[in-house]
């Protein structure tokens, strides 16, 4: 078993040999490099942030945003606002730090990929479609999917779904890659309990136990190509709390590099290697949300319970969006409000009788990603545009509704231009609230595109297996392939996707 | 600049009847080490942000003084107003001296206690290294 963490300047730059390079260990990186390992193959994941264990993970907010995420959760895409970009950097990639919700692709997804893509029809190896399901049967056992059990739903998510009964549309309590939940509410800061199936408690160390080499604190600089080929990466080690720069480190790949860094960094990444290719950095898109507050005579203690536990996808279709409840911790939760002083300490003295119920947009408007002069963060730009602006408005709409519904005396949308706070029987005047993104806090939470699958090379970045056009041993297997959004969570099918994808390169 | 930091954002997390505020924590331990660990964009932004709250009470409470001048009682107003900005980038300035501060406002057990949640053990600051 061969882990190499942190290495000093001082120290000789790390080389090696393997026969398939993984670079990233989020839910892309890391099922594709157990898929290949499974296939005998010697496999190096390459992972950027440290490896921390559970019993590493910080207790505090404060600790989650300076060791688990990427630039403190500070990155943020630029377009008519400035909404933040929230990514994990750490063995696991954001598997650590998410609620680990499982959802299925859903069929039209892929019907769409074959009609405006022309991907995923049958092959030798079967349609798409039928692969990924297949491969998410297969995941569900492995990360030993459940529901959220009764007795860590907490009372936000039973709220959320008395609520949706009586507005009268469907909703569930989540499943999720968690085994035995005990509520303690703590997904974000990476799961002490060791209920959460994060990748780097699972397919990371099998890779190890397959005789894979693991290199933690080591984000990779360059993608080594031999005119048209993948044959290696190349990088320095990075401390994990200085962030000083380490030894170099290099390794060549014999058969080929995978490239699951995210749908940020992946273009980039390809970009700063050379890569050719006039869709890269395009097509860049999101699910954008935010959350309502609903205000309650009880206490609703939204961290007692699973961090995300309920939601909705009845509106997905029509007019595009998802519902699910969200645990915000104490401490961002003035990050959400307005005003400061004493007044900011009013609004906090009741967060013990709010809930914060979230949506996010099936948004189609797109984006791009690109490199910077110097460095390897990524220039991200993305706005919604006033179609996508509607729906968002309508979801706080309908969740100010919900919360109404489950006994909510009054709702704290968010919204500049509207009430701070807007009682029970007036929730219709967010329907007219404004439709710019400047008002409204918003996140972008599932980022997709950047590097596209499709078979035309002039807009697309890869073939339907994540082979980038043009070049040999050269995958993309990361939400970065996917050519539209999904309207659900998307881990279930970044995994589903890698493991087909890890299949094709051991054929 | 430290003071102009620190200055903006207690003034952001004023102890009141029910709350202990920024004052009542370990902010003074906190603020040196969260610039240190932070990235140096980061901080850059929120000592841009720090001066932009003290120098603009003029136009909240129409008083031509920075902030760190006025009495407790127009800094709160002050803070307030500025908070909830009709400006767009005002109110994001304002937004990136918030979250530190909360940061290391709810973090600290009086404050915890208050809302009911469990005090957090420290934070380990470890990895894996074989």
């Amino acid at each position: 078993m061969t882990h190499i963490s942190f290495r000093d300047r001082g120290e000789p730059p790390f080389e090696g040999e393997v026969d398939y390079i993984v670079i990233g260990s989020g839910a892309g990186g890391a099922v594709a490099a157990a898929t290949l390992a499974r296939g005998g193959a010697k496999v190096a994941v390459v992972e950027a942030g440290a490896w921390r264990d559970p019993d590493d993970y910080p207790n505090s907010t404060y600790g989650s945003m300076r060791d688990l995420m990427e630039d403190w959760g500070a990155q943020v895409a630029i377009g008519k606002a400035l909404w933040p970009v929230v990514q994990a950097r750490t063995m696991g990639g954001t598997t650590v730090i998410n609620s680990a919700i499982c959802v299925r692709t859903p069929a039209d997804v892929f019907e769409r990929w074959e009609k405006e893509f022309g991907i995923g029809q049958r092959s030798g190896q079967g349609r798409l479609a039928d692969r990924v399901w297949k491969h998410q049967d297969d995941l569900e056992k492995e990360l030993s999917v459940e529901e959220v059990p009764p007795e860590a739903r907490g009372r936000s998510n039973l709220l959320a779904l008395e609520g949706a009964n009586r507005v009268g549309y469907k909703s569930y309590y989540m499943q999720r890659y968690v085994k035995g939940c005990v509520g303690s509410g703590q997904c974000m800061q990476g799961c002490k309990k060791l209920r959460k199936q994060s990748t780097n408690l699972v397919y990371i160390p099998e890779v190890l136990e397959r005789g894979g080499i693991v290199l933690s604190s080591a984000p990779v600089h360059r993608i080594l190509l031999e005119g048209r080929r993948a044959v290696g990466v190349e990088g320095h080690f990075d401390h994990p709390a200085t962030h000083k720069r380490g030894s170099a480190f290099r390794l060549r790949a014999k058969k080929g590099v995978l490239v699951a860094a995210s749908a940020t960094h992946t273009p980039v990444l390809l970009m700063k290697s050379g890569v050719k290719s006039k869709a890269l950095g395009n097509f860049f898109r999101a699910h954008p949300g935010t959350g309502v507050f609903g205000c309650y005579d009880d206490p609703v203690d939204q961290n007692i319970g699973a961090t995300q536990g309920w939601a909705s996808v009845a509106f997905r279709d029509d007019p595009g969006l998802k519902l699910e409840t969200l645990a915000i911790p104490l401490e961002l939760v003035a990050s959400r409000f307005s005003g400061g002083g004493t007044q900011l300490m009013e609004r906090l003295a009741r967060y013990r009788n709010v809930a914060m119920w979230c949506h996010s947009v099936r948004a189609e408007s797109a984006g791009t990603v690109r490199a910077p002069l110097f460095g390897m963060k990524p220039t991200i730009r993305y706005g919604l545009d006033e179609t996508d602006m509607k729906k968002f408005r309508e979801g706080m709409y309908l969740l100010a509704k919900t919360h109404v519904a489950a006994g909510a005396r009054s709702v704290l949308p968010g919204i500049s231009g509207l009430p701070f706070e807007i009682p029970a029987d007036n929730i219709e005047i967010i329907r007219n609230g404004p439709v710019h993104p400047r008002a409204y806090i918003a996140i972008l939470s599932h980022l997709f595109g950047g590097a596209v699958m499709g078979t035309n090379k002039d807009v697309s970045v890869t073939d339907g297996s994540g082979r980038v056009h043009g070049y040999d041993g050269l995958v993309v297997c990361d939400a970065s392939v996917m050519p539209s959004v999904l309207g659900v969570n998307p881990q279930h099918t970044i995994m589903a996707l890698a493991r087909c994808f890890a299949e094709d390169m051991l054929r | 600049m430290l003071f102009f930091v620190r200055n903006a954002m207690l003034a952001f997390y004023p102890r009141t009847g029910d709350l202990p505020g920024l004052e009542d924590t370990d902010f003074d331990t906190f603020l040196p080490q969260f610039r240190r660990e932070t990235s140096f964009m980061f901080w850059l932004g929120i000592v841009l942000s720090a001066w932009l709250f003290q120098w603009t009470p003029l136009f909240t409470v129409f008083v031509p003084l920075p902030a760190f001048l006025l009495s407790k009682g127009l800094r709160d107003k002050h803070a307030s107003k500025i908070g909830s900005s009709e400006f767009y980038l005002v109110r994001q300035a304002m937004l990136i001296l918030k979250m530190p501060a909360g940061l290391c406002w709810g973090r600290h057990p009086d404050v915890r206690k208050r809302f009911a949640l469990p005090a957090y053990a420290a934070d380990p600051t470890t990895w894996k290294t074989s």
